[in-house]
C-alpha cells in the first residue's frame, strides 16, 4: 500500500516536472516554425505550414544582418573575455593557495567583494570613457572579465590545493623557474578545472545582458542577448520570427550543455559540500 | 652592539632564490588585479561620492544626501526597495525548499533520472532574457496559453503581468523557473556525498523514508544550503534581466526592484541618482546577505 | 666530486625550531642514510640540502662551495620524491627529459640521455606512456631516471620506498644499491625504516628530535650504540631495557639491582658511575637464551616458532614487555614462566642522561 502510493507520488512529481520545465521549450520550437497568423494564436497547435527555413532566414536579414553582426560581436567577446579570464584567475588562484602572506586575507576580502557587490554602473561608464573604452568590444571584454573574476578564482584556489606541492618542487630541483613552474607543470595539471571555467564563464559571458546593455551601446555593437531585446519590440505582430530569434540564441548553450554537461554542474556545484 | 654585529650575517642570510615569494612571484596578482581595481574597485569607490551629486557626467554638484532622501521620499523609489526585497525573500525561499525536494527526487531510483535532471537544469543555462520573453507571451491575460489553458478547465485566470499586485509574483514564478535547477545540482551534490550508510543503518533502525528525509538528509545537506541560500539571496536582490524584459518594472512601478530603478534613472539622465541607488543597493547586500552569510556560516561550525 | 659539509645547520619554522645543530661530514661517493622516527626533521634536513627550505642558520657546503643561497638547479642534485611526483601530462620520455629541456641542452644530447636512464633502468618500452599508465615500481624508476639524467653530483631520496609493496620494496632496495654501485654519486637517503637503513647505507645517520644522535656505519650502531635512543632504534627487534640502581661500585665493575632482575655484576670502569645512581640495563633479544638460573625471568606471552629460531614475547614482573630469539626451535607453553641469560658481556648500560656508559 505504502510502496504504491509513493510509486504513484514520485511519478506524479516527475511528470509534473517534465510538464513544467518541457512546455516552454516545445512552445518555443513550435512557434518558431509557425506562420506568422498561426504564431499570432500563441498556442501549442501543431505548425500549418512548416517554416523553419523561411523564419530563419528573415530574422537572419532583419535589420541589415544584425544577427550575424551579433553573433561575432558574441564570439568575440566571450573568447576574448574567457581567455583572459582563464590565463589570470589561473595565476591568482596557484599563487593564493600556494603562498598564504599576511594580505591573503586582503586578497580573499576582494574575491568574495567580487561576488556579492553589484558593479556601480554610472561611475563604470564614467571610467569608461575617460580611458576611451566606452562603446568598444575590448572595453566589454574587459568589464567581464572583472566582473567575473572572483568565480574564475575560487574555482582555481579550490583545485590548486589537490595538486600536491611535490610537483612544483619537482620542477624547481628540475630547474625550473616560477613562470615555467606555473606555465609548463601547473598549469596544465589545472586542465580539468580550466575546462570547467571555460565552459561556465562562456555560458555566462554569452548569456550576458545587463552588462552589454549599459557598456556597449550603439549601432553595431549588439550582442545576441541585445538583438532579442531589440527584436522584442519589433517583431512585436511577428511572433514566429521572434521565437525563431530565441531559438537561435538558446541553441550555443544547448550544444554546450550537451558536451559538457558535467563540467558545468561540476563547476556550479563547487563548494557546495564544503559551503 | 656585539650582538648586532653577530646577528646581521644571520638577518642577510635568507637564500633570495628560496624564499617562498619568489617561488610564488607575487606579481602573479598583478595582470588580474589591475583588470579589477580599475574596472571595478575604482567605479565602486567613486560611486560612493558621485552618489552625493547631481552629475551630468562632465561635471558634478555636491549635493550631500539629497539623492538618498529622494530615494526614501519618492513611494515609486522606495516601493522599488520593498520590492526587491520580496523578491529576493520568495524567489530564495523557494528555490531553497523545491531545489531540495527535486534533488531527492532526482537522486532517487526513477524512470528517466538524466533526463529530468537536465531538464531541470537547463533553463539556468538559457539566455534570461529568452526566458523572460517566452513568459512573457505564455502570462498574456487573453492570449496567453497558461490562461488559455486555465480557462480549458474553467478557472479564470488573472491578469500575470498586467495586475499590479501580481506582476512581481509572476516575474518571481518565473525567476523560481529558471533558476531552482541549479540550487538543485548543488544540493545534488551534497547528497551525492552522503555515505550510503547512514540510510541503510537508518532503515535497519526502522526509519520510514519521510524520516530519513528529515534525520539525514536535511542536516547533511546544510552545507548545500547555505550555498543555496546566500547565491540565490544576493541574486534575488541584483536580479534586472529578467524584470526588464517581462515587465520593465510596470504595470506604473509595480515590479520595479532596485536593478531596474538604476537603470531607468540612468536612462533619463539622472545619473547621480542612479550611482545612489547602487549605492543603497549594496547597503542592502552589505546589511541583509553579508549578515546573514556569517550566521549561516557560523552556525556550521560551531555543529 | 662532491662530499657535503653540513656545519651547524639550524633550522626553524616561524617559532619552532625543528632542526638544532647539525654537524655531519658525507664523503664523495658515500650512501649516506637518515634515520629516525617519523617529524624528526629527516624531510627537512633534506630539503635544506636540496635548497627547497632555506637554511636558518648554519653552512651547507656542497664539494667547496657554500650552497646556502645557492638555487636548487645550481647544487648539483637530484631528488626523488615519496610521491614520485611526476608530471601527469608529460609521457616518461618528457617526464626525463624535463629538466634538460629547461636547461635548453640540444635536441640530439637530451634524447641520447634520456635514452640511456630508460636503458639503464629498462624503461624503453615505456617512452610514449603517461605516468597515469604505468605501475608504482614504474613510476618509481621514472622518478630515479628523471633524476639521473640531471647527472648530478648528490642524489637525494625521500622514503622513496614507502609507496611501493613489500616485495618491491626489497627488489628496488637491491637496485638501488647495484645503481649507486654504478653511477658513482653521492646519494643520501631518508627513511624511517631502520631495516632500510641497515641494508643499504655506508653510514647512517640517526636523527631524532632535529638533533644527530649519532653517526657511523650499520654494524657499528648495533654493536656500538651511543645513547639509549640509538640502541632502541636500530636492530630488530627491539633492545630489551630495565631500570637498575648501581648498589656498589667496585673496581672495574658495577653491581646493579632491581626488584625484577635481582643483582647482575657488570663489568665496567667505576669512575663514570655512583653508587646509587639510576641507569638503565639494555640487552638484545638475540643475545638472551634460556637458563634455568638466569636474572631475566617472565611469562611467555606470545611464541613464534619459524623452526630456524623461536621470537618469544614475555613479561616481567613489573609488567615490561621483553622479547627473546632462540636458536632453534623451542617449544614454549603460553601462560609459562621462563628463565633467560646473557654474556655479560652483551648487557649495555645507560646512564641517567640516556648516554651509554658500557
Ligand atoms: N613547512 C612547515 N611548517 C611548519 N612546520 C613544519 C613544516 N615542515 C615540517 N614541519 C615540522 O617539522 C617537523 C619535522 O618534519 P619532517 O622533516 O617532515 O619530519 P620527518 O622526519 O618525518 O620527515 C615536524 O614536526 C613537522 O611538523
Ligand atoms: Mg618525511
Amino acid at each position: 500500500m505504502n510502496l504504491i502510493k509513493r510509486y504513484w507520488l514520485t511519478a506524479l512529481a516527475s511528470i509534473v516536472a517534465l510538464v513544467v520545465f518541457v512546455t516552454p521549450f516545445i512552445f518555443i520550437i513550435l512557434m518558431a516554425v509557425k506562420d506568422r497568423q498561426q504564431a499570432a494564436l500563441r498556442d501549442m497547435s501543431w505548425p500549418i505550414n512548416f517554416q523553419l527555413v523561411e523564419n530563419f532566414l528573415a530574422v537572419v536579414q532583419a535589420r541589415d544582418y544584425m544577427l550575424i553582426t551579433a553573433y561575432i560581436n558574441s564570439t568575440i567577446l566571450t573568447v576574448g573575455s574567457v581567455t583572459i579570464l582563464v590565463i589570470v584567475a589561473s595565476m591568482v588562484g596557484f599563487v593564493l593557495q600556494r603562498h598564504p602572506t599576511k594580505w591573503t586575507p586582503v586578497v580573499e576580502f576582494f574575491v568574495m567583494a567580487g561576488l556579492m557587490i553589484p558593479p556601480a554602473v554610472v561611475p563604470t561608464i564614467w571610467l569608461l570613457q575617460g580611458i576611451g573604452l566606452f562603446k568598444t568590444l575590448h572595453g566589454m571584454i574587459l568589464i567581464e572579465v572583472a566582473y567575473n573574476m572572483s568565480f574564475a578564482v575560487i574555482l582555481y584556489r579550490q583545485f590548486v590545493a589537490t595538486i600536491p606541492r611535490e610537483m612544483d618542487e619537482a620542477a624547481i630541483i628540475d630547474g625550473a623557474k616560477p613562470l615555467d613552474v606555473f606555465f609548463r607543470v601547473v598549469f596544465p595539471m589545472m586542465w580539468p578545472v580550466t575546462v570547467t571555467n571555460i565552459v561556465v564563464q562562456s555560458v555566462g559571458i554569452f548569456n550576458d545582458f545587463v552588462n552589454p546593455l549599459y557598456y556597449l551601446p550603439g549601432r553595431g555593437n549588439e550582442t545576441v542577448q541585445l538583438t532579442l531585446y531589440s527584436f522584442q519590440s519589433q517583431f512585436n505582430t511577428q511572433y514566429n520570427l521572434l521565437f525563431m530569434d530565441i531559438l537561435l540564441v538558446t541553441i550555443p548553450p544547448l550544444l554546450v550543455f550537451l558536451f559538457f554537461n558535467r563540467q558545468i554542474v561540476a563547476g556550479l556545484s563547487a563548494g557546495a559540500i564544503k559551503g | 652592539m656585539t650582538t648586532v654585529a653577530l646577528d646581521t650575517p644571520k638577518a642577510t642570510s635568507t637564500p633570495k632564490a628560496l624564499r617562498k615569494d619568489l617561488r610564488y612571484p607575487s606579481w602573479f596578482y598583478l595582470p588580474a588585479g589591475t583588470i579589477y581595481f580599475i574596472l571595478f574597485l575604482v567605479p565602486t569607490v567613486a560611486s560612493l561620492y558621485f552618489s552625493l551629486t547631481r552629475w551630468t557626467l562632465f561635471n558634478s554638484t555636491f549635493i550631500g544626501l539629497e539623492n538618498f532622501q529622494q530615494f526614501f521620499r519618492e513611494p515609486f523609489l522606495f516601493q522599488s526597495l520593498i520590492n526587491t526585497v520580496i523578491f529576493a525573500v520568495i524567489t530564495s525561499g523557494a528555490k531553497v525548499v523545491l531545489g531540495l525536494l527535486l534533488a531527492v527526487l532526482l537522486t532517487s531510483n526513477i524512470a528517466l533520472r538524466g533526463f529530468l535532471r537536465s531538464v531541470v537544469f537547463f533553463p539556468v543555462l538559457v539566455s534570461v532574457i529568452g526566458v523572460g520573453i517566452t513568459f512573457t507571451v505564455l502570462m498574456h491575460p487573453t492570449q496567453g496559453l497558461i490562461n488559455t489553458s486555465l480557462e480549458a478547465i474553467g478557472i479564470d485566470g488573472p491578469g500575470w503581468l498586467t495586475d499590479p499586485r501580481l506582476a512581481l509574483f509572476s516575474v518571481a514564478l518565473v525567476d523560481i523557473w529558471r533558476g531552482v535547477g541549479l540550487a538543485t545540482v548543488i544540493y545534488m551534490a551534497g547528497i551525492v556525498s552522503i555515505p550510503q550508510d547512514y540510510y541503510e543503518a537508518s532503515r535497519i533502525d526502522g526509519a520510514r523514508p519521510i524520516q530519513q528525509f528529515f534525520l539525514i538528509t536535511v542536516p547533511l545537506v546544510r552545507p548545500a544550503m547555505v550555498t543555496v541560500i546566500i547565491l540565490s539571496f544576493i541574486g534575488g536582490l541584483r536580479l534586472f534581466d529578467l524584470v526588464w524584459a517581462m515587465t520593465r518594472g510596470g504595470p506604473g512601478f509595480a515590479s520595479d526592484v532596485m536593478a531596474s530603478v538604476i537603470y531607468k534613472q540612468y536612462q533619463a539622465g539622472f545619473y547621480g541618482l542612479s550611482t545612489a541607488g547602487n549605492v543603497v543597493l549594496f547597503m542592502l547586500i552589505a546589511c541583509l546577505a553579508v549578515p546573514l552569510a556569517i550566521f549561516l556560516n557560523r552556525r556550521e561550525v560551531n555543529q | 666530486m662532491a662530499g657535503l659539509n653540513l656545519k651547524n645547520l639550524y633550522k626553524s619554522f616561524g617559532a619552532v625550531e625543528v632542526i638544532k645543530g647539525v654537524d655531519l661530514d658525507i664523503d664523495h661517493g658515500e650512501f649516506v642514510v637518515f634515520v629516525g622516527p617519523s617529524g624528526c626533521g629527516k624531510s627537512t634536513l633534506l630539503r635544506m640540502i636540496a635548497g627547497l627550505e632555506n637554511i636558518t642558520e648554519g653552512e651547507l657546503f656542497i664539494g667547496e662551495t657554500l650552497c646556502n643561497n645557492v638555487e636548487p638547479r645550481d647544487r648539483g642534485i637530484a631528488m626523488v620524491f615519496q610521491s614520485y611526483a611526476l608530471y601527469p601530462h608529460m609521457t616518461v620520455y618528457d617526464n626525463i627529459g624535463f629538466g634538460l629541456k629547461l636547461a635548453r641542452a640540444p635536441k640530439e644530447e637530451r634524447d641520447r640521455k634520456v635514452r640511456e636512464a630508460a636503458r639503464m633502468l629498462q624503461l624503453e618500452p615505456l617512452l610514449d606512456r603517461k605516468p597515469g599508465q604505468l605501475s608504482g615500481g614504474q613510476r618509481q624508476r621514472v622518478a630515479i631516471g628523471r633524476a639521473i639524467v640531471r647527472q648530478p653530483e648528490v642524489f637525494l631520496f625521500d622514503e622513496p620506498l614507502s609507496n611501493l609493496d613489500a616485495a618491491l620494496r626489497v627488489s628496488m632496495r637491491q637496485e638501488l644499491t647495484k645503481l649507486h654501485h654504478d653511477l658513482d654519486a653521492t646519494m643520501i637517503y631518508v627513511t624511517h625504516d631502520q631495516v632500510e637503513a641497515m641494508t643499504m647505507a655506508d653510514k647512517i645517520v640517526v636523527l631524532n628530535g632535529g638533533v644527530v644522535q649519532q653517526v657511523g656505519a650499520p654494524i657499528d650502531l648495533y654493536q656500538d650504540p651511543a645513547n639509549l635512543f640509538v640502541a632502541g632504534f636500530i636492530g630488530s627487534p627491539k633492545m630489551n631495557f630495565i631500570e637498575v640502581t648501581a648498589k656498589t661500585v667496585g673496581k672495574g665493575e658495577v653491581l646493579v639491582q632491581s626488584d625484577v632482575i635481582g643483582e647482575i655484576s657488570v663489568p665496567l670502569n667505576s669512575d663514570r658511575v655512583k653508587t646509587g645512581d639510576k641507569l638503565t640495563l639494555g640487552i638484545r633479544p638475540h643475545a638472551l637464551s634460556r637458563s634455568d638460573d638466569g636474572p631475566f625471568s617472565g611469562q611467555v606471552e606470545l611464541v613464534e616458532r619459524l623452526g630456524n629460531e623461536t621470537v618469544v614475547n614475555f613479561t616481567l614482573s613489573n609488567g615490561s614487555a621483553w622479547m627473546a630469539v632462540l636458536d632453534g626451535d623451542e617449544p614454549l607453553k603460553l601462560g609459562s614462566e621462563v628463565r633467560f641469560s646473557a654474556d655479560v658481556g652483551a648487557i649495555c648500560l645507560f646512564d641517567a642522561a640516556e648516554r651509554r656508559i658500557r
